[in-house]
């Protein structure tokens, strides 16, 4: 009983269990954050590893894969397979429409020949879709564009009078850098009766159904052409905000749907060399956004067919060696790889097996007079991988990563630890005559040390559960809190710096009393304030800060799921080391003598 | 048959040698003195005659050297006793009264006088504790204080609440170190005045002190000098 009470009263009479439990919620609230996030960070490229390319990828490299709509039909009826897809994958010159001037820039881009939907079964690219409605002011361009499209028509309906006000309206609007929130899409509608109005909107399919650029996206497609879906950091022109959002610069005029881009693939024939490149012209349909910043800064989507043509992988006639005028037999379209989607409950590697059993199956099933095979599994240019075997390349460094922090932070761990043990330590020396009190008036070392462990199960316990608090409210709104460190509002300045003055006259005030605490607090105070407001002000200065950065870090948010088993054990090694931080020192002073420890300074 | 009582506490030929760093330096050079039930002893000596170290060894604070004397109470050793025992010893049979008083700063006035009987009792005696608690601190004048912090109370305040506290398990002796070392005469006086009426009603006291009008106080006294009691410890 009297030790519960001296341990209420050691935990309520004194300011240093508060400094204790705040050293506690910190040193577990800061390991929470680091570990969930660098936890989360991983688990996203894992994660997304599979998202973008389903569980089993067979790739055949520059060559191809014939016969693999068969393949994919034998893969299919297998119940362990989902859907699969093919890809015919290479890399690629895009030239995109910006700078206004003739000289465009080019981009070096991976570009994935794809079957939309199928490709959409197996992997999540409906969802990574940009673009599901254009914005107003994304509308007001495509309007624009219409006008400039139908323009001969418009002037020869249209009296000099409506003619010249649109010439202003259109003019106005897209020679404007700052063009903004405008009624570019009201006044044009008010200058034009109903019939040419239909003729301008029906121009552009998106002008009459806004989600059409959602549809065009997913068929690769727009007004029987086929386009691409191209990352969306490809574009220099999207540009990401503070708050992780993203707009188009000058307004949307640089917005990628707008415009078409040049498609250039160099082909490579059946010995390596390189033939010809080849170009095609095709509308931006869409952009997407994976969440995988790699991806998303190179990625372009096509149709397959037009990947397939433009490396020569479509379907071709095979003539006789000695006769080309003779034909042979057909070489038909390749992919270079086929991306396999698991059933729920089938594990990748067991897929993987499966895969390999259906691939040799369809080999020996080939008809023997078939001209070009598919490669035979002993290929060694064949692969079938797993996605993680797959994202090696990309998850190796990653997981090196986690590796190195992992070590650095059983370090901190450590220091959290010596901490910990450090602050009990002073508080049980500190307490060493009470010990000796207690033990002289018959107390025995057990209880001594009960009344420690009490002690330090109390900070423990409230500190760590604080800690644990802290942690996932930072970790949760850590986007947020990333967002307003980036952009910090300017009454958040005043407000510190309000707080400066305050303690500035309150040091006034206690100056004549000749104390120095107060003095030395006062300008700890002022000093801590005063440069908060000032790294804010300088922070706004420069437009502010990014630390997440997308380029760097892969992902274009930061992950802010809270890694609960690494957080329990945190919590708990947090109590254990309060716990063995009171115990050891109280321990000590219970087996000192009395007598030495009523001495105790 | 002989039925002779023992002494109530026998210190017999007591050494105690303490080690400061690498060299050893003897305190207790073989003291030896009896104290009877009802007994005032008065130890007088010098400072570093070694007087404190004689009262813990009685108190069973600290142990004598090997081989270097024993301590008798009612006849039985105390340091050959269990841990357990020697902390019933302390928190029943003695009640310590220092010279800088050692109070817990953390609990009040009657939390400090409970704690020996908080340490020692059992729940069903925590009413009993805590009627004879504020009798006791009423009885020497501190009945308004209960609820004060030992900081809040001046230093005789202070004695009083630890001679209260040395007494709350009723214990068979009061060992009192230099009790009046840290006060005024006046106060000093106080104190005594309570210790002797204490006595008065039967309370065994060995008292340390430096101070020969002190000394005058109790019925015996043994002077301590380099480690040695000069005048026999015997007591009528």
């Amino acid at each position: 009983m009297y030790q519960t009470l001296l341990t209420t009263r050691y935990l309520t009479s004194r300011v240093i269990p508060l400094i204790a439990v705040a050293a506690v919620a910190l040193c577990v609230a800061l390991v929470i954050v680091v570990v969930s996030v660098m936890s989360g960070f991983l688990n996203m490229v894992q994660s997304s590893g599979r998202t973008l390319m389903g569980d089993v990828i067979i790739t055949y490299g520059i060559s191809g894969i014939p016969h693999y709509e068969d393949l994919i039909s034998h893969f299919q009826n297998d119940p362990s397979v989902l859907a699969a897809t093919p890809i015919v994958d290479g890399w690629g010159l895009l030239r995109m429409p910006y700078p206004d001037r003739d000289a465009k820039q080019s981009e070096t881009v991976q570009v994935w020949g794809i079957e939309p939907e199928s490709f959409a079964k197996v992997t999540s690219f409906d969802k990574s879709l940009q673009w599901k409605t254009p914005t107003a002011n994304q509308r007001d361009w495509l309007l624009l564009d219409a006008v400039t499209a139908n323009q001969e028509e418009l002037r020869a309906n249209l009296d000099d009078e409506t003619w010249n006000q649109l010439v202003v309206i259109v003019n106005g609007a897209s020679s404007s850098m700052n063009y903004e929130k405008s009624e570019v899409w009201n006044e044009v509608k008010k200058l034009l009766d109903e019939e040419l109005w239909t003729l301008l909107i029906e121009h552009d399919e998106r002008l009459v159904h806004p989600d059409a650029i959602l549809n065009q996206g997913l068929a690769l497609r727009r007004g029987g052409q086929d386009g691409i879906v191209s990352g969306l950091h490809v574009s220099e022109g999207n540009e990401r905000q503070k708050d992780g959002s993203y707009q188009v610069i000058r307004n949307d005029y640089w917005w990628l749907p707008r415009y078409d881009g040049t498609l250039t693939m160099l082909p490579i024939d059946s010995q390596g060399g390189v033939i010809e490149p080849e170009s095609i012209i095709m509308p931006f349909v869409n952009e997407f956004q994976s969440g995988v910043f790699m991806i998303d800064e190179s990625r372009v989507f096509v149709p397959i067919s037009v990947t397939q043509k433009l490396l020569h992988l479509d379907s071709a006639e095979i003539v006789d060696v000695n006769d080309p005028t003779v034909i042979v037999g057909i070489d038909p379209p390749k992919a270079t790889s086929i991306l396999v989607r698991a059933r729920e409950g089938v594990h990748a590697d067991e897929l993987q097996v499966r895969i390999r059993q259906l691939y040799d199956e369809f080999i020996d099933a080939m008809p023997s007079d078939t001209i070009v095979l598919p490669p035979t599994l002993g290929d060694p240019g064949l692969t079938i991988h797993t996605w993680e075997e797959q994202q090696r390349r990309f998850t190796g460094p990653v997981e090196k990563e986690r590796e190195l922090m992992r070590t650095l932070f059983s370090i901190v761990y450590f220091v959290v630890a010596a901490l910990i043990l450090s602050i009990f330590w002073s508080i049980v020396f500190e307490k060493t005559r009470d010990i000796g009190i207690l033990r002289s008036i018959g107390a025995s070392r057990a209880s001594i040390v009960w009344i420690f462990l009490q002690y330090s199960l109390v900070i423990g316990i409230v500190g760590s559960l604080l800690g644990l608090f802290f942690g996932w409210c930072i970790t949760k709104n850590i986007n947020a809190i990333h967002s307003a460190m980036g952009s910090p509002p300017l009454w958040l300045a005043i407000g510190v710096f309000i707080l400066a003055i305050a303690v500035a006259l309150y040091t006034c005030t206690r100056i004549r009393f000749g104390q120095i605490l107060p003095i030395v607090l006062g300008v700890l105070g002022i000093v801590v304030f005063g440069s908060i407001g000032a790294l804010i002000l300088y922070v706004r200065h420069i437009g502010g800060l990014v630390i997440w950065d997308a380029s760097v870090y892969y992902f274009s948010i930061i992950p802010n799921e809270i890694d609960w088993p690494s957080s329990i054990v945190t919590v708990c090694g947090a109590i254990v080391f309060c716990l063995l931080g009171a115990v050891i020192p109280a321990a000590k002073a219970a087996d000192t003598d009395p007598v030495k420890a009523l001495r105790h300074e | 048959m002989n039925n002779v009582q023992p002494p109530l506490l026998e210190g017999k030929d007591l050494k105690k040698t303490y080690q400061l760093g690498k060299s050893s330096v003897p305190v207790l050079l073989g003291a030896s003195l009896i104290v009877n039930k009802g007994d005032w002893l008065t130890i007088l000596g010098s400072s570093g005659s070694g007087k404190s170290t004689v009262l813990h060894l009685l108190g069973g604070l600290d142990r004598p050297d090997a081989n270097g004397g024993m301590v008798l109470f009612n006849g039985e050793s105390v340091w050959d006793k269990t841990n357990t025992q020697i902390n019933i010893y302390r928190n029943h049979e003695i009640g310590f009264v220092f010279q800088f008083y050692h109070l817990l700063p953390e609990l009040s006035v009657l939390e400090n006088t409970l704690l020996p009987a908080m340490i020692g009792g059992s729940g069903s005696c925590e009413s009993n504790a805590r009627e004879r608690g504020e009798s006791l601190l009423d009885q020497f004048g501190l009945g308004h204080r209960l609820a004060h912090r030992p900081r809040e109370l001046s230093g005789g305040e202070r004695q009083r609440v630890a001679i209260a506290r040395a007494l709350i398990n009723n214990p068979s002796i009061l060992l009192a170190d230099e009790p009046t070392g840290n006060l005024d005469e006046e106060t000093g006086n106080d104190i005594l005045d309570v210790i002797s009426s204490l006595h008065q009603n039967g309370l065994t006291v060995v008292l340390v002190t430096h101070n020969n009008d002190i000394s005058s106080r109790g019925d015996g006294i043994v002077h301590l000098r380099h480690g040695q009691i000069e005048s026999p410890a015997s007591m009528a």
